[in-house]
């Protein structure tokens, strides 16, 4: 809390940009509001004051401060660009400055331990989070918040950030459910012919080690060659640069985790479950899908989860190749110095990993939930 | 770990070194022979002008690549693992599920949103490089100490204590050591992410292994992608492999 205090009184929060290319002129908060800026200091200082003899009652008074500074966070926003920005001048825009991103961050940490210190019920927290991620969403789509630099940005291409967003996920989806198919059979024959392990195991994590840019590079030569000499491949899209060499090196990335977690899974599963199922006069594919699969699920879940998370970090990557999706934004970004162009496509990018965790996480708690209920 | 599986002091024990030894000459040769293959990468890729990458000499860019994860290595592992001791201290213990959490949802966000994220802060160049393989590096180094200092068992602590042990003595001998596998572990993830990084670090001005890659990408120069890509692949294959022998085997 003294570093939001800190941020809040001394760095810039946001700036007046005349244009996309001239760095914008710094307001601290004092700049902004004047006086009245103390009114706002008193909302860390009183979370700070509420967890310093924590109660459960206090720490309820904290969480509800934070939500509140969670929540009014981009109505201030549009506050700021609705009175210091020149509607009349097109390219002006309000920047964000590092006291926001200390302020939101030293608030999200504030979030994170009520978390850990609150016994709320789990459902509550999904509220939430909900309603932080609603006030967000109301405040874009309203346009109180069009002034913003970063929505500047994504309003000059609304359309090629819908596709980049669609594609990212799509590419995603696509590695996922391709290794999660593949890791399966590869968990299922490690199981089958014990000697295949070590082998299976040496290679993916021989794979895994490779760096990401390395491995597109390595594919981008063989694949071209190989559209080059058959007209067949690439009739159906496989060219050196693009979403073939993507899709592979995201499916050779994903096997480990995914095969690994599904043989762990498959193999933990209790010996005298099965046992007893067998007893009952269960077929070996009765034991199998009705026994150990369900089992086995929270763990595979858990592979999926980690696979996913990984791939939507390297999706980004893949931009650089030519495979579209939300890291072409960054990399356009970074070569035109063009920092809220990168926020557009990082941001999501963060998002999107962070979101399928905690979906993935909470599936695979609610699944281990089910099986102990049973 | 068995007696006979410790490195010996009087040997060196060349046969379980062997791997990393062949990886390591592997990388050397290429060094010294990819400016010599002109022909080859010319054969290769037929419509490239200049078959071989000589921006910089390959030398250079390993040396800068390794030198930018070393240092990023270092200050994360120290930072990382004095974080996790602390957290676990009694007078730190305040501290330990926001760490720990902090650590494993950070884990989340991929690599190049935080490498890129370090530019607005501190422009392009090496520097940024650092501060996001630092940042990002010490993840898996925190939580894989706070694992290992957990897992360690309290009655063992309990027995170290009660042979008059001091807390430091208990941290130094006994703690830090069964925790070290998994804190090497967690070790290893971090480099090997970190070279991963560092090379999509030439994209925010490092100089580093990447940038053949980058070169070619943008000229369409298929001798320079693959230049760079063997040279990163073999780079962090050697190096794992040094880890693979520190670690024990998993089988």
């Amino acid at each position: 809390m003294p570093a939001a205090l800190v941020a809040l009184l001394l760095l810039d929060l946001a700036s007046v940009q005349p244009n996309r290319i001239v760095p914008g002129q710094g307001m601290s908060l004092w700049a902004i509001m004047g006086p009245a800026s103390l009114l706002l200091v008193l909302l860390p200082l009183g979370v700070g004051g509420l967890a310093w003899r924590a109660s459960s009652e206090r720490l309820l008074w904290a969480l509800g401060l934070t939500l509140l500074a969670m929540l009014g966070m981009p109505w201030a926003l549009a506050g700021f660009c609705h009175v210091f920005i020149d509607p009349d001048a097109p390219y002006a825009r309000a920047g964000l400055a590092a006291g926001f991103w200390v302020v939101l961050f030293v608030f999200m940490l504030a979030l994170i331990e009520l978390k850990g210190r609150l016994r709320l019920p789990p459902g509550s927290w999904w509220v939430l989070g909900g309603l932080m991620l609603g006030s967000w969403a109301l405040a874009l789509a309203s346009g109180v918040l069009d002034k913003l630099s970063l929505m500047q940005e994504y309003l000059g291409r609304s359309d090629k950030f819908i596709d980049a967003l669609a594609y990212h996920s799509l590419l995603v989806a696509s590695a996922v459910g391709v290794s999660l198919m593949l890791g399966f059979c590869l968990a299922l024959a490690m199981r089958r012919w014990s000697r295949l392990e070590r082998g299976i195991n040496g290679v993916l994590s021989l794979i895994q080690t490779i760096p990401s840019l390395a491995l597109f590079g390595l594919l981008l030569a063989p694949l071209a060659w190989l559209a080059d000499r058959f007209d067949w491949l690439a009739a159906i899209g496989v060219q050196g640069i693009g979403a073939a060499p993507a899709l592979i090196a995201l499916v050779g990335y994903s096997l480990l985790p995914m095969t690994r977690n599904t043989f762990v899974a498959l193999a933990d599963v209790d010996p005298g479950v099965i046992e007893s199922a067998r007893g009952m006069g269960m077929s070996p594919r009765q034991v199998f899908l009705q026994v150990r699969l369900p089992l086995a699920l929270p763990v595979l879940i858990e592979g999926v989860r980690i696979t996913s998370v990984q791939a939507i970090g390297l999706a980004a990557v893949a931009a650089l190749i030519g495979a579209g999706g939300l890291g072409t934004f960054v990399f356009q970004g970074l070569g035109q110095a063009a920092m809220d162009l990168v926020l557009l496509g990082a941001l999501p990018i963060i998002v999107m990993a962070v979101v399928v965790d905690g979906l993935l996480t909470a599936l695979a708690g609610a699944l281990r939930q089910g099986a102990r209920d049973d | 770990m068995s007696a006979e599986t410790l490195p010996g002091v009087s040997e060196f024990p060349w046969r379980r070194w062997a791997a990393p030894f062949a990886w390591f000459s592997a990388l050397a040769g290429l060094l010294i022979v990819m400016p010599h293959l002109g022909p080859l990468f010319a054969a290769i890729d037929p419509e490239a002008r200049e078959p071989i990458y000589r921006r910089d000499a390959f030398v250079d860019l390993l040396t800068n690549h390794l030198l930018l994860v070393a240092v990023a290595s270092t200050i994360a592992i120290v930072c990382g693992v004095s974080a996790a001791i602390m957290v676990t201290r009694p007078w730190g213990r305040d501290f330990l599920p926001l760490v720990s959490q902090l650590a494993s949802i950070g884990q989340t966000f991929p690599p190049v949103a935080v490498l890129a994220l370090a530019v607005p802060w501190l422009g392009f160049g090496g520097l940024p490089t650092v501060v996001a393989l630092v940042l990002y590096g010490l993840l898996p180094i925190v939580r894989n100490t706070l694992v290992g200092i957990g897992e360690v068992d309290p009655a063992t602590r309990e027995a170290a204590r009660g042979m008059g042990m001091s807390p430091s003595q208990v941290l130094f001998q006994l703690e830090l050591p069964l925790a070290a596998p998994i804190i090497l572990a967690g070790i290893r993830t971090s480099v090997t992410v970190g070279i991963a990084t560092a090379a999509i670090g030439s994209t925010i001005g490092a100089k580093t292994l990447g940038d053949p890659i980058i070169a070619g990408i943008i000229n369409g120069n298929t001798a320079y992608i693959l230049q760079g890509a063997i040279l990163i692949g073999v780079l962090a294959l050697s190096i794992d492999s040094v880890f693979a022998r520190l670690l024990p085997s998993r089988h």
